[in-house]
């Protein structure tokens, strides 16, 4: 039963495991059994992980890597077709992509110039680590979170909590940009700014939001 | 044939999960669907009760994932409809009784006798609802138009989503026409916006829905109940058929419409 979820299959790059759907510590109690069934099959093998679209946190695949090396397995891969998990793998050193591409590790890891695009709408709970910039093409509900070293541009309404210019040498410069400007709770660099309790806004149109004479302010985006 | 699972939830309480449950099995069980309706939130049943089975309870959801019964013992045959089958959940235990793994193996087993097997989740996010989203192909989410229920659904729908599952639709659930018309209540039109998942079902709010769950018989089963026609509404839209909206802004004249539709 617990191997119709867990699939582990030899390819060309070795060993790949694809983990199906379920509670993520769920599956990986599993693979750890499964793990221990085979164990000198394993023993000393590095192996791939295929998530799918499942999106996982650094402290997920650090999880599974734990149990992984518990077994004497090396991870050195998560492929996934979700951009937050391939971020956090790539944060954590590993590849993303099971083909060997021709660039080192070492340049794949993200850097305050990077920036990565969301295409999909930030829930409650959830939340956007990264240390450039980040671009939502969808809205920012309530209770998500964004934490960009560099700036925020969202394509959508932007309602839930941003914090930008984490990287201490953009700070304050970085700018949050928005179609509809009503975050929670917007901080660029040191500085914090709180929605204002009541909308009294009339018009919607586009902002953005820097740092002006040591605090936050938004103006009009206009052509 | 093999099942569909749909599990029911919300992430927050009292928005109409297991009404929406109880409704939706029995209309799918009135078209002539093989049902099965489970109770997952352990500890706290309800779904008997808004069925009208509570007192045929002998064995539940705990005692065949522990094996003290057969899968078959456990299935309570409808009072109403033949092929509708309800699985209880058990009140004196709590849901840590029952793993992901245990849900999705007694779907399994199940899958290949029925059309439809709806899961009645617990609120919240923690391990209940892990158990009841676990076999789900698909997942109905209900919600009130209230922001704080609306929060919650977006909370869930985010979680949903995390576990690789994207085919969730949403129910609104209760609205007072004439509130959203004074602008004092979130239309459907604000909910969908928000959460920005595609809408399966409007229902309005109606006192038929209490009075049919203290009597133990799914409004659905009324011919004059608003709410019991848009859960059958939802039923028809689950089997793939296409099923325009009631006009909820008309509420007086699709009354009328509805009484000169009985008289003929």
């Amino acid at each position: 039963m617990p191997n119709d979820r867990i699939k582990i299959k030899g390819t060309s790059n070795g060993l790949v495991i694809t983990l199906g759907a379920g509670a993520w510590p769920r599956l990986v109690e599993e693979l750890d059994a499964l793990l221990g069934e085979r164990a000198s099959f394993f023993k000393g093998g590095r192996v791939a992980l295929r998530v799918g679209a499942r999106l996982l946190s650094t402290a997920d695949i650090e999880a599974v890597g734990q149990v992984l090396s518990k077994h004497h397995v090396t991870l050195w891969a998560v492929e996934s077709e979700a951009e937050e998990t391939r971020t956090a793998a790539a944060e954590l050193g590993l590849e993303v992509e099971l083909e060997p591409r021709p660039i080192s590790p070492e340049q794949s890891r993200p850097t305050a110039g990077d920036t990565i695009l969301i295409r999909r709408t930030l829930r409650s709970g959830q939340v956007v680590e990264f240390p450039g910039n980040v671009v939502v093409i969808g809205d920012v509900n309530p209770g998500a979170e964004i934490r960009a070293g560099g700036n925020v541009v969202v394509w959508g309404r932007l309602r839930g909590a941003v914090h930008a210019g984490m990287n201490e040498e953009l700070g304050e410069m970085a700018v949050v940009c928005a179609l509809d400007m009503s975050p929670s709770h917007l901080r660029i660099g040191d500085y914090l700014a709180l929605s204002p309790a009541d909308d009294s806004r009339t018009q919607i149109v586009p902002e953005m939001a820097f740092v002006h004479d040591r605090q936050i302010v938004a103006e009009p985006w206009s052509v | 044939m093999s099942a569909v699972v749909i599990t029911v939830t919300s992430g927050k309480g009292g928005v109409g999960k297991t009404t929406a449950t109880a409704n939706i099995s029995t209309a799918l069980a009135a078209m002539g669907k093989k049902v099965v309706a489970i109770d997952a939130d352990i500890g706290l049943r309800n779904l008997d009760v808004v069925m009208g089975l509570e007192n045929r309870i002998v064995y539940n959801l705990v005692d065949v994932v522990e094996g003290t019964c057969r899968l078959r013992q456990a299935m309570i045959k409808d009072k109403y409809l033949p092929e509708l089958y309800l699985i209880p959940a058990a009140q004196s235990r709590d849901k840590t009784a029952l793993t992901p793994g245990d849900m999705i193996e007694l779907t399994n087993q199940m899958r290949e006798d029925f059309d439809y097997i709806l899961i009645d989740s617990p609120a919240g996010i923690e391990q209940g609802f892990k158990n009841a989203i676990a076999p789900a192909d698909r997942v109905l989410i209900v919600t009130t138009p209230e922001v704080s229920a609306v929060r919650d659904a977006d909370r869930i729908i985010g979680l949903i989503e995390a576990e690789g599952k994207y085919s969730s639709d949403l129910v609104v659930n209760r609205v007072r026409v004439d509130l959203v018309r004074r602008g004092d209540m979130l239309s459907t039109e604000d909910v969908v916006d928000v959460l920005a998942i595609s809408l399966i079902g409007v229902v309005p709010d109606d006192e038929s829905i209490i009075i049919s769950t203290n009597q133990g018989r799914p409004a659905v089963l009324q011919n004059g109940s608003l709410a019991g026609q848009a859960f059958r509404d939802i039923a028809a839209r689950l089997t793939g058929q296409t099923v325009p909206f009631m006009e909820l802004d008309g509420h007086d004249s699709f009354m009328k419409r509805l009484s000169k539709l009985f008289k003929l």
